[in-house]
């Protein structure tokens, strides 16, 4: 029962993080579809060469850094180029999940390298997960930069007029995001899973993207999503922990999804968006091209 | 940037004839394939040789042509899975779910008529067969209606939405075929259990006749959209939702009505491949590799812009890559997932494209520039 809650909270860390990236780039007003195929990326080049060099920081820099990449190439899209985001970020959903099944497909397979240390039985990486939220969260609300951030994400040509370069403050924030995507792919597939097999996320991706709507752009929000569902997705992993014999496992494996169409379907409601439903970034998604 | 007395120039377009298009697709597909290349040659392999490999065997070899075939219907019946809520500036991703739930209904009528016991049949091919292909779109359309509701009630994001229904119905497929599951095969071998040869879907110069209902489709959704006022609806509710629904369009309706289509035809999609392909005629083991496929539908979807009867050749294309990609990692030594990797670089190279459906580059000639201090040359 205890390593049950261990593993929930390792699995919760890369929610946390894969969401934090998007609530950071949707705070500045890009969407980002593509979270499972930047997390993909991540875990897969992390992967690869975590085993060729045999060093987790290596695997952890290639996986921020490939995060970063993509993020910078989502930014192209639809900041530079003012395209549709969603377009954009369908690419780059459909390039991680289609480059690395070809590119991880030799490395198919256990990483076999000795496990990342825990501290008190739990992943680092859930320490770091929480520092990353205050962080974000401290930025975010305290900080002038948040408040660019912010502005940018609301009213961009207001926040022009008022004198913020609104295409190198959303660039900042969607290479961040891209940066924490890949660490969260990375975290997955050095320390929480370190076996390699194609398409092996199976929608962390897209539930960390309905985890930020569900957030209402607040980082403790997400945090407590992230832990809720974290707890929900090793639940699935592994039912007879809690319910032996209820239902067939494949019928718990699809609990988690369930549960986020039923969450998104309850913010959606009149009642819950006269309460809370101010806190949607006002130019998410929407190009803004400088006149 | 400067050459001469000429300069480059990014202009907005204001219209876009369809050859404009056509011209625009056709040069994204061919950068995508010189793109492409580059994963040939890191792989020691010359790509003029591996594209020779992929063509000769999708589209001229007595092997290859009918996979080619089998998977342009279904890439043709997903694509239109994606272009009916497209057009309605909405994103069905969901076709993978969508044609699980299809070959699961299809199954469901075999399951309940207790053609998986014994294959005795006290109905004729005749009733069952219409009977699945029934079932296949009712199945198929469900799952759509569920986005497509959730959109137009309660405005929840479709993406999301579709998306955990493909999460979903894959594992309700390995519920009904895997571990006892009632679909199962009696072998055990966690597949479905085999259609009974009478009830295999009736084959045309070895084509299956689904064939007819993918190029129907075409036709009927070509109409549709340019000739009806449902089409027309679809149409202004993708211009511009508020102003569709200040017009009298119903914004319950139209994301019902497009995912409820789309639904149907990616429903027959897995009708098509679960039931009507040769040599398949059951839920195989290794269905997640359809579900797969049926991203291309997003791909064929973007580059043909919506156009149904564009969507014909592009599927016809991407149906013969996909098949001839898969062969020459056999046939060449590459690793597994080059059909994947050709996915991923084709929809990339698509999304930067779409820059040009929005802009133009221009030269344009510079006026002689000169210096107005008032004095008459």
């Amino acid at each position: 029962m205890s390593e049950f809650l261990i593993r929930s909270l390792d699995a919760s860390t890369i929610f946390t993080i894969a969401a934090l990236g998007e609530l950071i780039g949707q705070r500045s007003g890009i969407l980002n579809v593509g979270i499972e195929g930047v997390m993909l990326f991540g875990a897969t080049l992390g992967f690869i060469v975590a085993q060729s060099t045999g060093s987790y920081l290596l695997g952890f820099i290639v996986g921020i850094a490939i995060g970063g990449l993509l993020g910078l190439l989502h930014g192209f899209f639809s900041i530079t180029l003012g395209g549709d985001q969603v377009v954009s970020g369908m690419g780059i959903w459909i390039l991680g999940f289609g480059l690395t099944t070809y590119l991880g497909s030799p490395f198919t397979g256990p990483l076999g390298m000795e496990r990342i240390p825990t501290i008190l039985g739990v992943s680092p990486f859930f320490f770091v997960g929480i520092l990353l939220v205050i962080t974000v969260w401290f930025v975010l609300s305290k900080t002038s930069l948040g408040l660019r951030i912010r502005s940018v994400g609301e009213n961009p040509a207001v926040a022009e007029v008022s004198g913020i370069d609104v295409a190198k403050t959303r660039y900042l924030c969607v290479i961040s995001a891209g940066m924490l995507m890949g660490f969260a792919g990375a975290i997955y597939s050095l320390d929480y899973n370190p076996v390699w097999s194609y398409n092996f996320l199976l929608g962390w991706g897209f539930i960390a993207l309905a985890l930020v709507f569900f957030s209402m752009w607040n980082p403790f929000i997400l945090l407590a999503g992230s832990l809720l569902f974290g707890t929900l997705w090793q639940l699935s992993l592994n039912p007879q922990l809690v319910l032996p014999g209820l239902f067939s496992r494949y019928i718990w494996r699809t609990v988690p999804f369930v549960i986020t169409v039923g969450v998104l379907l309850l913010m959606a409601t009149k009642w819950f968006r006269t309460r809370w439903g101010a806190a949607k970034p006002e130019a998410l998604g929407q190009p803004y091209i400088k006149e | 940037m400067r050459i001469g007395s000429y300069q480059l120039k990014i202009e907005k377009r204001f219209s876009l004839t369809s050859w404009q298009a056509a011209s625009i697709s056709i040069v994204a597909v061919i950068v995508a394939l010189i793109l492409f290349s580059f994963i040939f040659i890191f792989a020691g392999i010359n790509p003029l040789v591996a594209y020779r490999e992929i063509f000769s065997y999708s589209f001229a070899n007595p092997f290859g042509l009918p996979l080619t075939i089998n998977r342009f219907i279904f890439l043709l019946l997903v694509t239109f899975a994606f272009i009916i809520p497209y057009r309605a500036g909405l994103w069905n991703i969901g076709m993978t779910g969508q044609l699980y739930a299809g070959a699961l209904s299809a199954y469901a009528v075999l399951y309940v008529l207790g053609i998986k016991a014994t294959t005795e049949m006290h109905l004729s091919p005749a009733i069952i067969i219409p009977l699945m292909l029934i079932a296949s779109s009712l199945g198929g359309a469900f799952l759509g209606s569920i986005a497509g509701f959730l959109k137009g009630r309660f405005n929840v994001n479709e993406i999301v939405v579709t998306m955990m229904l493909n999460f979903i119905t894959f594992w309700l497929v390995s519920f009904m075929i895997k571990e006892g599951g009632v679909f199962m095969n009696p072998g055990g071998r966690g597949e479905s259990f085999e259609l009974p040869p009478s009830l295999h879907a009736p084959l045309i110069l070895n084509i299956p006749f689904t064939i007819f209902i993918a190029l129907g489709a075409a036709v009927l959704l070509y109409y549709m959209f340019a000739k009806t006022k449902i089409g027309y609806q679809i149409r202004a509710y993708g211009e511009n939702p508020a102003a569709a629904s200040y017009a009298g369009i119903s914004k319950i309706k139209i994301p019902l009505l497009v995912f409820i289509m789309g639904g149907i035809l990616a429903g027959l999609s897995g009708y098509h491949y679960f039931a009507a392909v040769p040599g398949v005629y059951k839920i195989a083991r290794n269905y997640g590799f359809f579900g797969d496929l049926a991203f291309y539908g997003i791909i064929c979807g973007l580059i043909s812009q919506g156009n149904p009867i564009a969507a014909i050749p592009v599927a016809l294309l991407f149906g013969g890559l996909s098949v001839g990609g898969r062969f020459v990692q056999g046939k060449l030594g590459m690793s597994f997932g080059v059909d994947y990797a050709l996915l991923g670089v084709l929809m990339i190279t698509l999304v930067a494209f779409q820059f040009f459906y929005r802009y133009k580059i221009v030269w344009v000639k510079i006026s002689k520039e000169s210096l107005d201090v008032g004095i008459p040359h």
